[in-house]
C-alpha cells in the first residue's frame, strides 16, 4: 500500500528532469547540499538589475521608491514563502490565487464600519485559506492525488466559493480600523512590509531550527526514506498544505485592506508569481532543496522588474516579453552555475 | 482501499447535494409557458455584467418571458458551443453578449442560419446581428478626457491607464481618449500603461507613476473604475489627494460612493439597466413581430458629485 502511494508522486517528478534523491543521480551531486548558494547568484544578478535601473532613472534608489517596491512584492513575498513550504515536499500549489480571493471576501464580510475589532475579519480570513490548505492536504495525501490536480481543482472551487459568498460583486465600504493594515504605517514603514518580514522570519526559524523544518526537506528529498525512518509524512505534508492555505489567507487579508475591497476576481494569476519568485530563488520543483530566502530574493527580483519597467515607462506589449525572458534567464544562470 | 471509497462517496453525494441546492438561479422555473430566450453572458464573475442579467432576468419576468442564462466566462469557443445548444433547444430568440469581435462572430451565424433572431448587447460582433444594443465605447474616452480637459483648464499632463490590452472596450476607449487629446493640444499625454482592469494592479502603477513624475501628472485617465479606485487609493496615500484629477468609467457601486464622498472625480457612467432591459424588450419584439429598432445606444454619461444621487439609489 505504501508503494502505491508514492506512485502518484513519482510519477509526477519523474516527468521533470533529474534527481529524485532516492534514485542516485550523479551528475548533479551538488543539488542535494548546495556549495554554492543560489542566493548569491540571485542576489548578484538582482544588484547589477538595480544598478542599471538606477543609472536610467535615478529616482529608481531613492528610499521612497524602495519603501514602495517592498510594499508593492509583500503580497507576492507572503505567497511565495507560503508556497514554499509546499514546493520543499515536493508537491505545489496552484489554488494560491483563487485563495487570495475568497480569504478577501471572507474577511471583507466581515469587515464592516461598525465592526470594531479588526482582528476578527483578520482571522476568519486567515481561517478561509487554513481551511483550503487543509483540504488540498487531505486530497493529496488521503486521496492520493497529484499536487497539481488536486489544487487545480482547489483553484477553481475557491474562485466559485469566493463568487458564490460576493454575489459576483466586490465587497467594500470596510472599516478604517481593517484598511490600516494594507494603507497604515508603523514608524512610517507600511504595515503590509511588516506583515511580510515577520512572516519570512518565522517561516526562516521554522524551517531551519526546528524539527518541523527538518522533517520537510527531509520528505521532499526522499519521501522513502523519511517514512523508513519512521516520520510521518502526511502529518508533515498536511502541515506543510496547512501552512500554505494560511499564509494565502494572511495574503488575502493584506490584500482587501490594500485595495479596500474584498474581490471575488482578484489574484488572478498569483500562483504563477509565486511559484516563479520561489524557483528562481534555487528551490526545486522536485522538492528538498531551496528555502525563505531565496523566495524572498526571488519575490524581490520579480518586483523589481515590474517597478523598474513602470518607472520607464516600457510599452505594456514588451514589459511582458522582458519579465519573461528575465525569469528564465535568471533561473538559467543559476542552474548553468550549480553544473560547473 | 474501502475508506478511499467511502472517502470518494461522501465527496460526491457532497457535490449532489450542492447542486441540488444550486439549480435554477436565474429563471421562475417550471414549465415554460411564454417564449424561451436563451442568453449567453461574457462572464458573470464581472460586476457589469451581474448587473446586467439580474436587468435582464427582471425584465424577462415582467414580460412574462423564459430566459435560459450561460456563463461564457470570457471563452468565445464556449460561446459559440452555448449558442450551438441553444439552437439544438430551439429558442424563440438569442440574446448574446459577446467575449469577442471576431471569435464570437461564428455564434450569430449560426442562430441567423437556424432562423433564430439574435440580439447582441453590450458589445459588437464582426457579423451584423437581427438588433444591437449598446454603448459606444469610443465615447466613455472622450466623455472621460472632454472632462480633465475642462477641469485643468489651462492645460496639464495626463496619464491613462488601460483595460487588458486587445480587449474592444480598451481599444475603442483608447480611441476615443487619443481623439479628444490630439483635438486639446493643452493636454499632455506623460504616459500610459496597462494595468488590466484590475484594481490592486492600478494602485501600484499610479504608485509607480508617482515615483517617477511626482508633481508633474495632473489628471489620471483610468478605463475603468476597478483601476480609477486603485489609483485613487495610490494618491490618497501619498498625500497627492485634491492635486490630480481621477477619472473612471463604468459607475460601479464603489466608485459612486467615492464620488459623492467627493475622493473620486468623476466616472462616466454605462447603463447596464438600461442595455439588459432594452435587449430583453427588443427580443420581446422581434417573438412578436413587432417593429424593432435594429440598433439602440444606450449613451453613455459623466458623473459627477453635482449628479451623482440620481445614479446612487438604484444599486
Amino acid at each position: 500500500m505504501p508503494c502505491q502511494a508514492d506512485g502518484t508522486e513519482r510519477s509526477r517528478s519523474a516527468a521533470l528532469p533529474s534527481q529524485g534523491s532516492d534514485t542516485p543521480a550523479p551528475r548533479a551531486p551538488g543539488q542535494r547540499r548546495k556549495p554554492w548558494p543560489a542566493e548569491l547568484t540571485l542576489a548578484g544578478a538582482l544588484a547589477i538589475l538595480m544598478a542599471a535601473l538606477s543609472l536610467l532613472r535615478p529616482n529608481f534608489l531613492n528610499l521612497a521608491n524602495l519603501v514602495n517596491l517592498f510594499r508593492q512584492i509583500s503580497i507576492n513575498g507572503i505567497l511565495a514563502v507560503g508556497v514554499t513550504y509546499v514546493l520543499l515536499t515536493g508537491g505545489v500549489d496552484l489554488s494560491l490565487g483563487s485563495v487570495v480571493a475568497l480569504s478577501g471576501v471572507v474577511a471583507a464580510s466581515f469587515a464592516h464600519p461598525h465592526q470594531t475589532l479588526p482582528f476578527v475579519p483578520v482571522l476568519l480570513g486567515i481561517a478561509a485559506g487554513a481551511v483550503c490548505g487543509a483540504a488540498n492536504g487531505v486530497i493529496v495525501t488521503r486521496g492520493r492525488v497529484a499536487p497539481f490536480i488536486a489544487t487545480l481543482g482547489m483553484m477553481t472551487a475557491a474562485r466559485g466559493l469566493a463568487l458564490l459568498l460576493s454575489s459576483g460583486m466586490p465587497v467594500s465600504n470596510l472599516s478604517a480600523s481593517f484598511t490600516s493594515m494594507g494603507g497604515g504605517s508603523v514608524f512610517s514603514v507600511p504595515v503590509p512590509i511588516l506583515i511580510f518580514l515577520a512572516v519570512a522570519f518565522l517561516s526562516w526559524v521554522l524551517l531551519t531550527q526546528m524539527r518541523i523544518g527538518r522533517y520537510i526537506y527531509a520528505v521532499g528529498g526522499n519521501e522513502n526514506a523519511a517514512r523508513a525512518s519512521g516520520l510521518h509524512v502526511r502529518s508533515i505534508k498536511m502541515a506543510a498544505y496547512t501552512l500554505c492555505g494560511s499564509l494565502a489567507g494572511l495574503a488575502g487579508v493584506v490584500l482587501a485592506a490594500r485595495i479596500t475591497t474584498g474581490q471575488p476576481n482578484a489574484g488572478i494569476g498569483y500562483e504563477l508569481d509565486a511559484i516563479a519568485a520561489v524557483v528562481i530563488g534555487g528551490t526545486s520543483l522536485n522538492g528538498g532543496t531551496g528555502g525563505v530566502g531565496g523566495a524572498i530574493l526571488g519575490a524581490l527580483l520579480i518586483g523589481t522588474i515590474n517597478n523598474g519597467l513602470d518607472l520607464l515607462n516600457v510599452s505594456s506589449y514588451y514589459q511582458q516579453v522582458v519579465k519573461g525572458l528575465i525569469i528564465v534567464g535568471a533561473v538559467w544562470l543559476d542552474r548553468s552555475k550549480h553544473r560547473a | 482501499m474501502s475508506r478511499i471509497h467511502s472517502g470518494s462517496a461522501i465527496f460526491f453525494s457532497a457535490i449532489f447535494a450542492l447542486i441540488g441546492c444550486s439549480g435554477n438561479r436565474s429563471t421562475s422555473g417550471g414549465p415554460a409557458a411564454g417564449p424561451v430566450v436563451g442568453v449567453s453572458l461574457l462572464n458573470l464573475s464581472n460586476e457589469f455584467i451581474v448587473m446586467l442579467n439580474r436587468s435582464m432576468d427582471q425584465r424577462a419576468r415582467e414580460l412574462g418571458i423564459h430566459l435560459i442564462v450561460n456563463d461564457a466566462q470570457r471563452s468565445a469557443e464556449r460561446q459559440v458551443q452555448q449558442v450551438e445548444s441553444f439552437i439544438a433547444q430551439k429558442v424563440d430568440a438569442i440574446i448574446l453578449n459577446p467575449c469577442e469581435v471576431e471569435a464570437s462572430a461564428p455564434a450569430v451565424d449560426k442562430a441567423l442560419a437556424a432562423g433564430i433572431p439574435i440580439v447582441n448587447v453590450n458589445s459588437e460582433t464582426r457579423t451584423a446581428p437581427t438588433a444591437f444594443i449598446g454603448s459606444r465605447d469610443e465615447d466613455a474616452g472622450r466623455i472621460a478626457v472632454e472632462y480633465i480637459a475642462r477641469r485643468l483648464g489651462s492645460g496639464g499632463n495626463v496619464v491613462m491607464m488601460h483595460g487588458f490590452m486587445g480587449q474592444a472596450a480598451q481599444i475603442k476607449r483608447t480611441q476615443g481618449a487619443h481623439e479628444v487629446l490630439g483635438q486639446t493640444p493643452r493636454l499632455h499625454l506623460l504616459a500610459e500603461q496597462t494595468a488590466e482592469w484590475d484594481r490592486a494592479k492600478g494602485m501600484s502603477l499610479m504608485e509607480n507613476w508617482i515615483q517617477s513624475y511626482g508633481d508633474r501628472i495632473n489628471a489620471v485617465f483610468a478605463q475603468n473604475d476597478e483601476m480609477a479606485m486603485g489609483a485613487l487609493i495610490a494618491i490618497e496615500q501619498a498625500g497627492r489627494k485634491g492635486k490630480i484629477v481621477v477619472v473612471g468609467v463604468d459607475a460601479i457601486a464603489d466608485a459612486l460612493q467615492a464620488v459623492r464622498d467627493g475622493r473620486l472625480d468623476a466616472t462616466v457612467f454605462q447603463d447596464a439597466t438600461g442595455q439588459g432591459r432594452a435587449a430583453v424588450e427588443t427580443a420581446a419584439k422581434i417573438i412578436r413581430h413587432e417593429p424593432y429598432e435594429k440598433q439602440v445606444l444606450i449613451p453613455f454619461q459623466l458623473v459627477t458629485r453635482d449628479n451623482v444621487a440620481r445614479y446612487l439609489s438604484p444599486h
